[in-house]
Formats: C-alpha cells, sequence, structure tokens
C-alpha cells in the first residue's frame, strides 16, 4: 500500500526541501503549504480507502510481519491521519501571516515538518518500538519549535517540556524492552495475541505500568501534566496551534491503541487508575484553566481538561465510550487548535493575550468574535456543535456504566468550561478596551489578514459542519471503535489470516 | 548475571532519579545519560545475555553455524543510542542558552513562563 | 415547516440597512409564520397534532423530529406573535442605533431557537434549542457590554440556566435510557416505567433542576430581575413572555411521563409557591418598574409551576390559560415600561407622575394590561384567575396550602397592577417627566395589540378556551378535556376568593409605602440575598481553582519532577504487587570476577555522579560508567553495540566537558546532604525498575524473530552482519526515524546557537 508510505514520505520530503530552501523564503513558504496540501490529500485517500476496505497494511521493505516494520492503518489511524493532515495544512498557512521571518529562516519550516513526520508516524506505526522511534521525532522537533525564539520565557518552558518528557520517552523504552524480552515481539498485532498468552502477570502489569506512565505524561493527565501548562503558551501561535491539537493527542492515541490492542483498558487496576485520573485530569485542568488571565494559558489548561474526557472515553472501556473518546478527540483537535489561532489574531488586534490589558473586540471586530463563538462554545459543549456531541456520548456513556461520579464530574467540568470560555469572551471582546485611545485596534494587512483568517474559518467551518453533520462522524468513530474491541481485522491486515 | 544485571539497571536508575530530582539541569543531564544507559542495558538484558559470539555469518554460510547473541535488541540500542545521543546534546545546548539567557542552570529559579507573582494574581 | 423558515429569510432581509422595510422585515417575518401558526388552530382544536421527523444521528436515538400539539402551538403563536411586535418595537426604539442590526439578528436568532425547542419532540433536539436560547439569551442580555454590570449579569444569567441545562442533559440521558425513547411523543407509554424506574428521583431531580434554573423558581430566581440589564424589549420578549417559560413548558411536556407522582406534586407544589409569595413581595420592594414587572414575572413562572404539580385537569387547565394571560399583559407592560423609559425618562416610580395627560394613549394601553393583570372581569385575567381558583381548590392532597398561595400572591398583584397604572400617571408631573410625549406607532403598536387582546378574549374566551387550551390540558392529562369558559361562572368559591383578593390587593397597595419600608430594612439585613449562595459558590470556585493551580501547577521544576516520578515508581509497584511479584529469576548463574568488576565500575561510576561536587569528577564518572557497560556489551557478543557506545560515550564526554565551562559549578552538592524524600522516590523507582527487569528474565524469550533474521541476513536480504541488516533492512524504518532525530536534533540546537547571536546583535 503505497499510500501509508506516501504518508511518511510526504511531510519527510517537505521537511527536506524547506530546508534546503531556507535561503529563499518565498519559495520555502510555497514548500511548506503545498507540502501540509499533499499530506492532507494524502490522508483523505488514505481515510477513503480505510473507510471503503477496512484497515490496510504495508510491509516496509518487503519483510512480512512479525519481522519488518509495518505500516498499519485502521479507521482510528486512518482518521487521525487525516485530522493531522487538516491541522497541517491550517498551521502551514497560518504561519504564513504569523511567523517571525528570523524563525522562519533557521527552520520553523522544517522543524513544524518534522513534526508532522514523527505524528503520522506514530498514528501509522505497526510495531511498538518504532512508535518510540516517532515519538521521538515528534519530540525532538517540538523541542526544535519550543525554544526557536530563543526567549527568556520560551527557554524557560523548554526546560520544563524536555525534561519531563524525556523521563516519559525512557520510560517508554525501557516497557518496549521488557516486552519484547516476555514476548519476543515487537508488532503490536503480534503482541495482541502474545501479551494474553504471558502466565506471568508481574510481567504484564509492570510493562503495562511502564507503558501507561510514559502515554500518561505525553498525553498530560492528572497528576503528570505539568509540562504542558508551562510550555504551551511561549512559542508562536502558530506552534502553539499544532502542539495543542496533535501532541498530546499522540499520546491519548497511544493509549488507546496499547490499551485496546495490546492490554486492554478494562483491566483490573488499568482500568481504575484510568477512571481516577480521567476524572481528577478533567478537573484539575478545567480548574486551573478558571485561575489564569492569559489566553493561552486558559486554553492551554483546558487542553489538559478535554483530555479527561477522551481517556474517560477509554476508561469506560464500552463500545459505546470508545465511540465517545474517538469522536472527542476528532472534534477537540479541530477545536482547540482554532482556538490558539484565534488566540493569535486576538493577540495582533489588541497587543497583548493578557486579559486585563486587551478588550473592545466585540465592538472592533464582531466578525472575529463569531469566529471565536464558534470553537469557544463547541469547546463548552453547547448544541449543535461537535463539542456536545462528543460530551453526549462519554456522558451518556458513563451514565450507561453507571459510573454517575465521573457523568457528573464531566457536566460540572462543562459548566467550567463555558465559565472559563466565556471569561475570554467577557474580557476580551464585551469589555472596553482599557486604553481607549487602543480600542479601535490595529487592523490587520491584507495578505497577513488572509493568511490568519482563512485557516480559522476553515477549521470553524469543520466545527459547524461536525455539529450539523454529525451522523458520518459518528459512524466513522462508532466503526473505528468496532476495530479497536475487536482487532481481527487489524490483525488480520497485518498478520495475513492465520489458521 | 542476568540477575546481577538487573541490580545494576537498578542502581543506575535510582542514581539518575535522585540527579533528576535535585533540579539541577546540569545535574539533569547527567541525569539523562545515566538513565540512557539503564534502559540499553533494560533492552540488552530482554533479548537474554549468551556468551556467545557476535551474530555474524561466516563467508559462504547461509546461516550462523553457532548459537549466536541476540541480535535484535543490539539492534535497538544501537537506534536508542543514537537518538538519545541527540537528544542528550539538545538539551544540553538547551540547559547552556537557557543559563546565558536566564542566569541560572536551578530549574526552581527559572520563573519566567510561570512566573510566581502568578500565585498574588490568582487571589 | 415553512412557517418556521418565514423569519430566517425575513432575518436575511434585515440586512445592515438602516432602511425601514428592511428594519422591520424581521417583525413582517415573524408575522407571517404566526399567520402560519394560526392556520393550524383548527386542526389542533380537534385534539389531533401534526409530527414531522427526519433522520439526524440515529446511532444516539436523535432525531430531527418535530410535533405541533396544543402545548407546541400555544408556545408557537406566542413566540412568533409577541415575536412580531417585539420586534417591530424594537426597530423604532433602537432606530439610529449603531448595533440595530446585532439586536434584531440575536433576537431572529433566539426566537429560531424559541420556536425550536417547543415544536421540537426529540428531547436531545429539544435539548439543542434550550441551550441556544441560553445563548443567545446571555448576548442579549449583555447587549450593553461596555458596562461591567451588564456583563456580569449576563454571565450570571448564563452560568445558572447553563448549570441547569447541564442537570437536565443528563435527566434527558436518562429518561432514555429507561424509557428506552427520546421522543417526547412516545414518553406517555413510558410513564409507568419511568415512575418505577429506581431511577426515576435521580430523573425528577434532574429534570426539574433544568427546569427551575431557566424558569427562574426560588432559589434560582435571582438571575432573572439581574437579566433586566438587558435593553427592555429584550427583557420584555425573552425574560417574561418566551424563554423563561421553557422550564414551565418542559414541565408540562414531560407532565404525562413523570407527572402525577407525590415527590413530582410536593416539589412543584411548594417550590413554585414559595416562588410566588416571595417574588411578589419583592415586587413590592422595587422602585424600578421594570424590576418590579421582572419579579412579577418569577411570581407567575412561581404559579405556573405550582399549577402543573396539581395532576388534574382543571389545575392544568388554569396553568395553561394563566399563561396566555400571563404572556399578553405582562410582554404589554414590559413594552410600555420601555416607552416611558424613553419618552417620560424614567423607570424610576418615584420620578414618574403626571402623565395622564402628556401620554394618554400609553396609560390607556398600561391601564387594560394591569386591569388583566390584576384580574378584572371582563379581562382574561379575570378567567385565568377564576380558573386557577378552581383549579386549586381541585388539587386533591393540599387545596388550603395551594389557595393560601394564590391568594396571597394574586393580592399582591393586585397592589403592584395599581403601582403600575396609578402612580406614574396621576398626581402632579415630576420634573423628569416634564418633557414626556407619545412614542412613534411602532412603539405603540405591540403593548396596544397585547393589551387589547386581553379584553378581547375576556369577553370571548371560547377562542382561547376551547382552541388551545382543552387541546394543551389533554396533552398533559392524557386524556380528553373539554373545560367550559365562561366569564361568569356564578356565585362559587373563586368568586368569593376573587372579592377577597381585590380587598387584600387594596388593602396591601394603600400599605404600599410602610411595606417596602420595612422591606427595605429587611434587605439590609441581608433577608433576601438569595443571590449571595450564587456568588458564594463563584467566589468558591475562584478560590479553589487559584488554591489547587498554586498547588500543583507551582512553576517549579522540582515539584514537576517529584510528583512525575513519585507516579512513576506507584505504577511500577502497583503492577509488582498487581502481579503478585512473580520475580523469581530462572536460576543464579555463576559470575566471573571480570564481569563482576565491570558491573562495579558501572555502578561506581553513577554513585559518584551523584555525589561529587566537582564537574570534572562527574563527567569522568559518567566516562567510566559508559565504558563499563560498552566492556558488558563486548562480553555478550556485542561488538557493534559496545563500540557505538564507545563513541557516543567520548562524544558526550567531550561535549559535555566543553559545555561545562560555560556552566556555573556544581553547588549545593545534594551528595552531602541527603534529601531523604528524594531518594526514598529514587529507591522506590531503581529498585521496581530492577525487579520488573527480573520478572521478564524469569520467562522463556521467543527468539523466533532473531531465528527468522539468522536464517534470512544472508540468504534474502544479503549482509553477513545480522544487526547491520536489522538496521538498514529488516527494520530500515527505526535507522530512517533515528536519522531524522539527529538531523533535527542539530538543526534545533544550531537554530538556538544562531538565535543567540541574533539577539546579541540585535542588542548591540
Amino acid at each position: 500500500m503505497v499510500l501509508l508510505t506516501l504518508a511518511l514520505v510526504v511531510p519527510l520530503a517537505t521537511a527536506i526541501l524547506t530546508f534546503l530552501a531556507r535561503r529563499t523564503p518565498g519559495l520555502q513558504r510555497g514548500l511548506s503549504v503545498a507540502g501540509a496540501a499533499a499530506l492532507l490529500a494524502v490522508s483523505l485517500v488514505l481515510g477513503a480507502e480505510v473507510v471503503a476496505g477496512g484497515p490496510i497494511a504495508a510491509t516496509m521493505g518487503g519483510w512480512p510481519a512479525p519481522f519488518g516494520i509495518t505500516l498499519v492503518a485502521d479507521l482510528l489511524s486512518a482518521a487521525m491521519v487525516v485530522i493531522t493532515g487538516v491541522i497541517a495544512l491550517a498551521v502551514a498557512v497560518y504561519g504564513l501571516g504569523e511567523i517571525d521571518p528570523a524563525e522562519e529562516r533557521i527552520g520553523h519550516h522544517t522543524l513544524l515538518h518534522a513534526l508532522l513526520l514523527g505524528v503520522t508516524g506514530a498514528f501509522l506505526t505497526g510495531d511498538l518500538f518504532n512508535l518510540y522511534v516517532w515519538f521521538e521525532v515528534m519530540l525532538i522537533a517540538s523541542f526544535g519549535l519550543l525554544a526557536l525564539g530563543g526567549r527568556p520565557d520560551q527557554l524557560d518552558g523548554a526546560i520544563k517540556y524536555v525534561a519531563l518528557n524525556l523521563v516519559s520517552t525512557l520510560a517508554f523504552l525501557a516497557g518496549v524492552g521488557l516486552l519484547y524480552g516476555a514476548t519476543g515481539t515487537l508488532n503490536m498485532a503480534d503482541l495482541h495475541g502474545a501479551v494474553p498468552d504471558l502466565d506471568n502477570a508481574t510481567v504484564v502489569f509492570t510493562t503495562a505500568a511502564l507503558l501507561l506512565f510514559a502515554f500518561s505524561v505525553k498525553s498530560a493527565l492528572f497528576p503528570v501534566f505539568f509540562w504542558l501548562p508551562a510550555s504551551y503558551h511561549t512559542p508562536s501561535v502558530t506552534t502553539s496551534a499544532v502542539f495543542a491539537a496533535l501532541l498530546t493527542k499522540v499520546g491519548v492515541y497511544a493509549l488507546i491503541r496499547v490499551f485496546t490492542l495490546i492490554y486492554d483498558a478494562g483491566m483490573p487496576l488499568i482500568q481504575e487508575l484510568l477512571l481516577v485520573a480521567a476524572g481528577l485530569t478533567m478537573l484539575t485542568g478545567v480548574l486551573g484553566a478558571a485561575a489564569q488571565n492569559d489566553i493561552r494559558r486558559i486554553l492551554s489548561f483546558h487542553i489538559i481538561s478535554q483530555i479527561g474526557y477522551m481517556v474517560l472515553g477509554l476508561a469506560l472501556y464500552t463500545p459505546l465510550a470508545i465511540v465517545g473518546a474517538i469522536f472527542y478527540i476528532i472534534h477537540h483537535i479541530v477545536v482547540k487548535a482554532n482556538l490558539f489561532l484565534v488566540g493569535g489574531v486576538v493577540k495582533k488586534l489588541t497587543g497583548s493575550e493578557d486579559l486585563a490589558r486587551i478588550g473592545g473586540l466585540w465592538a472592533a471586530a464582531p466578525w472575529l468574535g463569531v469566529l471565536f463563538l464558534i470553537p469557544a462554545l463547541s469547546l463548552a459543549g453547547i448544541p449543535p456543535l461537535s463539542g456536545f456531541w462528543a460530551k453526549l456520548v462519554v456522558i451518556k456513556a458513563s451514565l450507561e456504566a453507571e459510573h454517575y461520579v465521573l457523568a457528573a464530574t464531566a457536566l460540572v467540568v462543562g459548566l467550567l468550561t463555558v465559565y472559563s470560555m466565556s471569561k475570554i469572551w467577557l474580557e476580551a471582546f464585551w469589555k472596553p478596551h482599557p486604553e481607549p485611545a487602543r480600542a479601535a485596534g490595529r487592523g490587520l494587512d491584507r495578505g497577513e489578514s488572509w493568511a490568519l483568517l482563512a485557516p480559522i474559518v476553515g477549521l470553524a467551518a469543520i466545527t459547524v459542519l461536525i455539529g450539523l453533520v454529525a451522523a458520518p462522524f459518528y459512524a466513522v468513530s462508532t466503526t473505528a471503535a468496532d476495530q479497536l474491541l475487536d482487532p481481527s481485522a487489524y490483525v488480520t491486515a497485518v498478520l495475513g489470516a492465520r489458521p | 548475571m542476568e540477575l546481577a544485571l538487573a541490580v545494576l539497571v537498578g542502581v543506575l536508575t535510582t542514581c539518575a532519579v535522585y540527579l533528576m530530582l535535585s533540579g539541577n539541569m546540569v545535574r539533569f543531564i547527567f541525569a539523562l545519560a545515566l538513565l540512557s544507559n539503564a534502559v540499553n542495558l533494560v533492552i540488552f538484558a530482554a533479548g537474554r545475555l549468551t556468551y556467545a559470539a557476535p551474530p555474524l555469518i561466516a563467508d559462504g554460510a547461509k546461516a550462523p553455524a553457532d548459537t549466536v547473541a541476540n541480535a535484535l535488541p543490539q539492534a535497538l540500542i544501537l537506534t536508542a543510542i543514537v537518538i538519545g545521543f541527540g537528544l542528550l546534546a539538545f538539551t544540553l545546548v538547551l540547559v547552556h542558552r537557557a543559563h546565558q539567557t536566564l542566569g541560572t542552570v536551578e530549574a526552581d529559579d527559572m520563573r519566567v513562563a510561570e512566573p510566581a507573582s502568578d500565585d498574588d494574581e490568582a487571589r | 415547516m415553512a412557517v418556521v423558515t418565514a423569519p430566517v429569510a425575513a432575518a436575511a432581509d434585515a440586512a445592515p440597512t438602516g432602511r425601514p422595510l428592511a428594519r422591520y422585515g424581521p417583525a413582517l417575518g415573524s408575522a407571517t409564520a404566526c399567520a402560519g401558526f394560526a392556520a393550524l388552530i383548527p386542526t389542533i382544536a380537534d385534539y389531533s397534532s401534526i409530527r414531522v421527523a427526519w433522520p439526524w444521528i440515529s446511532g444516539l436515538g436523535v432525531e430531527l423530529s418535530f410535533l405541533i400539539d396544543g402545548l407546541a402551538l400555544i408556545f408557537a403563536l406566542l413566540i412568533t406573535g409577541i415575536g412580531a411586535l417585539v420586534l417591530a418595537y424594537s426597530a423604532s426604539y433602537f432606530k439610529g442605533h449603531h448595533k440595530l442590526v446585532r439586536l434584531l439578528v440575536l433576537l431572529v436568532l433566539f426566537e429560531l431557537s424559541m420556536l425550536g425547542l417547543v415544536l421540537a419532540d426529540n428531547l436531545i433536539l429539544m435539548f439543542v434549542f434550550w441551550e441556544l436560547t441560553t445563548v443567545t439569551s446571555f448576548l442579549l442580555v449583555g447587549f450593553d457590554h461596555e458596562k461591567a454590570d451588564a456583563r456580569n449579569k449576563a454571565l450570571q444569567a448564563l452560568l445558572v440556566t447553563a448549570a441547569g441545562g447541564l442537570a437536565l442533559l443528563a435527566g434527558i440521558l436518562l429518561i432514555g435510557a429507561v424509557a428506552g425513547t427520546l421522543e417526547a411523543s412516545a414518553l406517555p407509554a413510558a410513564a409507568a416505567a419511568l415512575k418505577a424506574d429506581p431511577l426515576y428521583p435521580a430523573i425528577l431531580v434532574l429534570v426539574l433542576l433544568g427546569a427551575f434554573t431557566k424558569s427562574a423558581q426560588f432559589p434560582f430566581h435571582f438571575w432573572l430581575p439581574n437579566a433586566m440589564a438587558a435593553p427592555t424589549p429584550v427583557s420584555a420578549y425573552l425574560h417574561s413572555a418566551t424563554m423563561v417559560k421553557a422550564g414551565v413548558y418542559l414541565l408540562a411536556r414531560l407532565t404525562p411521563a413523570l407527572g402525577g407522582t407525590g415527590p413530582w406534586l410536593w416539589t412543584l407544589t411548594i417550590v413554585g409557591g414559595v416562588t410566588a409569595v416571595l417574588a411578589s413581595i419583592w415586587a413590592l420592594r422595587q422602585t424600578d418598574l421594570k424590576l418590579t414587572l421582572a419579579y412579577t414575572t418569577v411570581m407567575a413562572l412561581g404559579t405556573l409551576t405550582m399549577f402543573l404539580g396539581g395532576a388534574s385537569a382543571i389545575a392544568l387547565a388554569a396553568a395553561v390559560t394563566f399563561l396566555i394571560v400571563h404572556a399578553f399583559y405582562k410582554a404589554a407592560l414590559f413594552l410600555a415600561v420601555g416607552i416611558l423609559d424613553k419618552k417620560a425618562g424614567s423607570r424610576e416610580i418615584d420620578q414618574l407622575g403626571g402623565l395622564a395627560r402628556p401620554m394618554w394613549r400609553t396609560w390607556v394601553v398600561v391601564a387594560l394590561a394591569a386591569l388583566s393583570m390584576a384580574g378584572f372581569p371582563p379581562f382574561l385575567g379575570f378567567i385565568g384567575k377564576e380558573l386557577k381558583y378552581e383549579g386549586a381548590l381541585a388539587v386533591a392532597s393540599e387545596p388550603l396550602l395551594v389557595v393560601t398561595f394564590a391568594v396571597a400572591a394574586n393580592a399582591m398583584m393586585v397592589a403592584v397592577a395599581g403601582l403600575v397604572a396609578i402612580k406614574p400617571f396621576l398626581g402632579p408631573r415630576t420634573a423628569t417627566a416634564a418633557k414626556a410625549g407619545e412614542p412613534p406607532f411602532a412603539m405603540w403598536l405591540g403593548p396596544a395589540v397585547l393589551a387589547t387582546g386581553g379584553l378581547v378574549f375576556g369577553i370571548a374566551p371560547e377562542l382561547v378556551g376551547a382552541a388551545l387550551v382543552n387541546p394543551t390540558a389533554s396533552v398533559m392529562i392524557g386524556d380528553r378535556v373539554a373545560k367550559d369558559f365562561k366569564l361568569w361562572h356564578g356565585v362559587n368559591i373563586p368568586l368569593m376568593l376573587s372579592i377577597l383578593t381585590f380587598v387584600l390587593g387594596v388593602v396591601i397597595y394603600l400599605a404600599l409605602g410602610r411595606i417596602r419600608r420595612g422591606l427595605a430594612a429587611g434587605e439590609a439585613h441581608g433577608l433576601w440575598a438569595a443571590e449571595s449562595g450564587y456568588d458564594g459558590v463563584l467566589a468558591g470556585t475562584k478560590a479553589l481553582a487559584a488554591w489547587q493551580t498554586r498547588v500543583i501547577q507551582t512553576g517549579r521544576q522540582t515539584q514537576y519532577f517529584l510528583w512525575t516520578t513519585t507516579v512513576l515508581a506507584a505504577l511500577l509497584w502497583a503492577g509488582l504487587a498487581m502481579g503478585g511479584f512473580a520475580v523469581m529469576p530462572r536460576g543464579v548463574e555463576a559470575i566471573s570476577l571480570i564481569e563482576l568488576t565491570m558491573l562495579a565500575l558501572a555502578a561506581f561510576g553513577a554513585v559518584a555522579t551523584v555525589v561529587t561536587r566537582s564537574r570534572l569528577l562527574a563527567i569522568l564518572a559518567l566516562g567510566l560508567l559508559g565504558s563499563a557497560v560498552a566492556a558488558i556489551f563486548v562480553f555478550y557478543g556485542a561488538i557493534d553495540v559496545a563500540m557505538t557506545q564507545l563513541l557516543v560515550e567520548t562524544l558526550i564526554v567531550v561535549i559535555v566537558a566543553v559545555a561545562l565551562l560555560r556552566l556555573p559549578r556544581l553547588t549545593p552538592a545534594p551528595g552531602l546532604e541527603v534529601r531523604w524524600g528524594h531518594l526514598g522516590v529514587a529507591l522506590a523507582t531503581g529498585v521496581a525498575t530492577a525487579l520488573a527487569l527480573t520478572a521478564v528474565l524469569g520467562t522463556e524469550l521467543d527468539r523466533r524473530i532473531t531465528d527468522f533474521f539468522e536464517q534470512a541476513s544472508a540468504t534474502e536480504a544479503f549482509g553477513r552482519n545480522i544487526v547491520n541488516v536489522i538496521l538498514v533492512d529488516f527494520r530500515a524504518l527505526d535507522t530512517l526515524g533515528e536519522i531524522a532525530v539527529v538531523v533535527v536534533a542539530a538543526l534545533g540546537a544550531v537554530a538556538l546557537l544562531t538565535r543567540r547571536r541574533e539577539h546579541r546583535e540585535a542588542s548591540r
């Protein structure tokens, strides 16, 4: 399946080409956007293929699984890659209007596409060690993007981000090593068969513990999310947006993949831990957001809170709950990226992200108000936007599983989300600008406004689309969940039909 | 020997974690090196230790004649070592830059991204 | 469905032009829709209903299903009819205002949401519209958002109703789980199952929370008077005639499914009754006419809730009739207060007086509406009140309680009606009202039509009674209701109660000054401050948020590390414990001295790195460790690894050494002052890792993949160094990623250093 390879080749080639073109900024920008568009195109074809024909797999170098490395896309992977393509294009375009030319010259585009390479690699690989490698590609690219500006706050944020994430990947690597030692294989479809056969429960649980830890850090679960609020508000808005959209979601993806295919999230202790962590993640994240006064810091804490919903879906481990988790991820990536992008425009127009120092936007730029309200209300779960259905499914699943406390938590967190979104609205949009002289704000010049607004409008349109025409998205999530809970199609695609 | 190697892994991990907790970013670099070594040893041991020849195939042979050491973990470790080196080198540069800009290598004294005055604001 | 889309087209017409046709377009659209609904009256009067449905998200049981029965139609008529009048009024009220278009757009959006709410059959669909009314209401309450007060009150309205909304959502989901359907029209069939289910109390609480917050029942009532920060036409429309009745609508809609039980009856009766009485007392206290009306709206909502509690046909008919009565007179009065505000310069009762002459047309309207409010014959208000007393007496379990609540609240309504109709218009002209004059026609039309309606329908009550009230009551009771609507019932208990009400009302009106002073004194003591609950919760949440964030996200890396590594250690130990500590190795092999030496050297290197205070020693120790590990690799046939290890370790030592020259010394040395907590966590992690490894070593390795590599390496991949073949062929993708990591790391590092130079040059 050449498509699977293409999904990696496109970002890789784009990263290399943008590096080579670093002395001709126009070309470099064009390549970056074209590469992102190509990734989206490839991902859409891939998605269509998987929707039509079920999981597909491709052996690398022609070595059959479980010996060589296999790329594999079931519906979850394909959906994640499609959404990655969407975000790639959005941030590639947005970056044209935002990124400092100096940062472009020293590698913004290359790092961005390297990051995308790591992300798509992580979504598509069918090999656990290879997953570790893509994690590292993603991580090192994100380190670079984070520290690229070289401002003191960026360096500070990067230090915390780098240090905590390195611990998590080393735990991941140790887990992979131990799991290999116990099963003799690294292929995830193969592990699906091998792990249940292990007769030493200590091995099962300790390896599960290491992977759980690693992915929890990556997903920013309570109580190991510190790196995220410490760093996400510091880099360029473009970088923040792509981080917010994709990085933690790779962690959540890995949790879902590993704890459905290799282990199952319904395992004793693992399930309880995930449930408690999900509840506390929702709660502490949203409370953290409520305590902030800076747009991007509010949004960063919200990422954590929303991760809680996704993990809750996994932890409940019922078919409906997994559907909810997947629907939530798809919705959230679009919405969260968009909120960061809108935050960037707010900053451009008012000169700050500190809510105390800005205001007057509802009068000065009502169009931006509408563009903010769509993702903000969606995030808060207001119908008929995408977030409503996402929350609805997760809460319904909680109620049906009789986890009433968690359902109540999810609802209360929804209310607190309304509160903190309305806080941004009240302060940035409704409140008059504290310096009347700046009330009108500065306008965007034409090229800039096109680059900044087109992605925002596009993502907002997707949010509305998912909300109004939720049925196909729900259907895809359902099929994806079915494939996760009964991975026989996945396993067959990778290993071939077993006698 | 495998057991002894497990003990060594334990020692390395303990030392690494302890160093990390110091908050000194230079020590963190050391910790990173220690932990990388520990994890590499984990993979190595997980491939089982054999007093055997390196996994090479003699000229003309189709496969190793005798038992050879497990090649797969070796390949994994090689990958991990190189990746680990890349990360460590970057981290080192980052710490160096942070020191230049922030004037400290004590992570707890780096309070630019999350200023201490937050506590007052939040009230 | 054409009727529903009419206002949309009209809203599109509203366009950002100031032309009259555009300004009045939404009103015309709404009026058209109203006429469309009116055309359905004969169908509904025949006790039939219309249902249309399209699939939406079938997997979740969510359909785009709409139902028009008596209940839906009454609301639809009120929404579109009053909507038309309010839209016309607004176009005139805000003529020339720069935010006119925004206002009209929001009002039309609200109207559509509200229509959707009452027409939806699917409960989730209804909830979708329910939340949309909350959002549009938020945006409308904060219309004057330059004022901090308007912002805060909009937020309050949003949070209170959104909180209730979320409870309602949970309630709906539970209803769906128990009843197996989300269609309101299918719920009566499942009523028995619902009421018998152990989840019934939970469902009831959740649904009632939704209804009570939306319809401003005690103790959630406070947001509604505060929502008066909205422009007056908005208040008239949303916060009196329509949106606040959504909760009442919900109760009515769910009566057949959930009503008739003891808990339902008691909760609705008591909450509704208490709300009605307290609100009418608060209404007396106010001096701002708009606030007075707001509290009487709360009173009306309480009354409606109370009557919905009693599951008798007559009580429900009373509720429906009063719903119509109230919508007419209250919207009229609100709009009239808007006129006073605009044309007489104030809404404060003490600043108004003597307006009867300059504003006689307005006075006529106010008087008509107030007479209906006070329940004088031959107004519809009289019929509504008689029905209420009849209904109260018919409430089987507690007639006395309901009658007492009803009489008390109504008497105070009489007093308020007097206050509104008499005080501003009679007596000497006040200074504020000096320049008073009549409003433009478009502003006068709305209240005039509504107030006249109260009279017309009072004289000919069958127009609403048989056509709308009976079919609606039938929907709720699940049986055909055919109540006769007459102005004169003869001398009976309700009439006696009416007379008692008037007498009490007049007494209260006369004693109003004294009552108000008394209430003001009580208020000073915080007697009426139910709102403090909201403030407390909000402040508490903020404080909790600030506290937890201070505790968790401290900004201190050591804290972050401590939590993170503790979690790692805890998870590992939990894993070991869950597995029953099955960590026995296969058997202890002999270990040679040289091996032991290597291990000891490595361990020594590690420990030395920790304890040394010297940077140089630390680097050397690191080098020692690396070399010892390389030696271990050599021992077990990993030559390539050992060589790479040595190379990389050397590189590391060199670059760390170079970098360290620029970095500060290692102080304080942790080796000298042991941090026991840290050591504990470190040991826990280390020991657990070692044990986990031991557990794995206790199992047999499945070597089939390595076997394959050994067989295929030379024959298929044409390489004799198996490790190399794995790297460049079998697992080439890993190597690709590895190269990517190193290249990107280099790029990042160079970028970091370049930026430094740039920053430095820039600062020069």
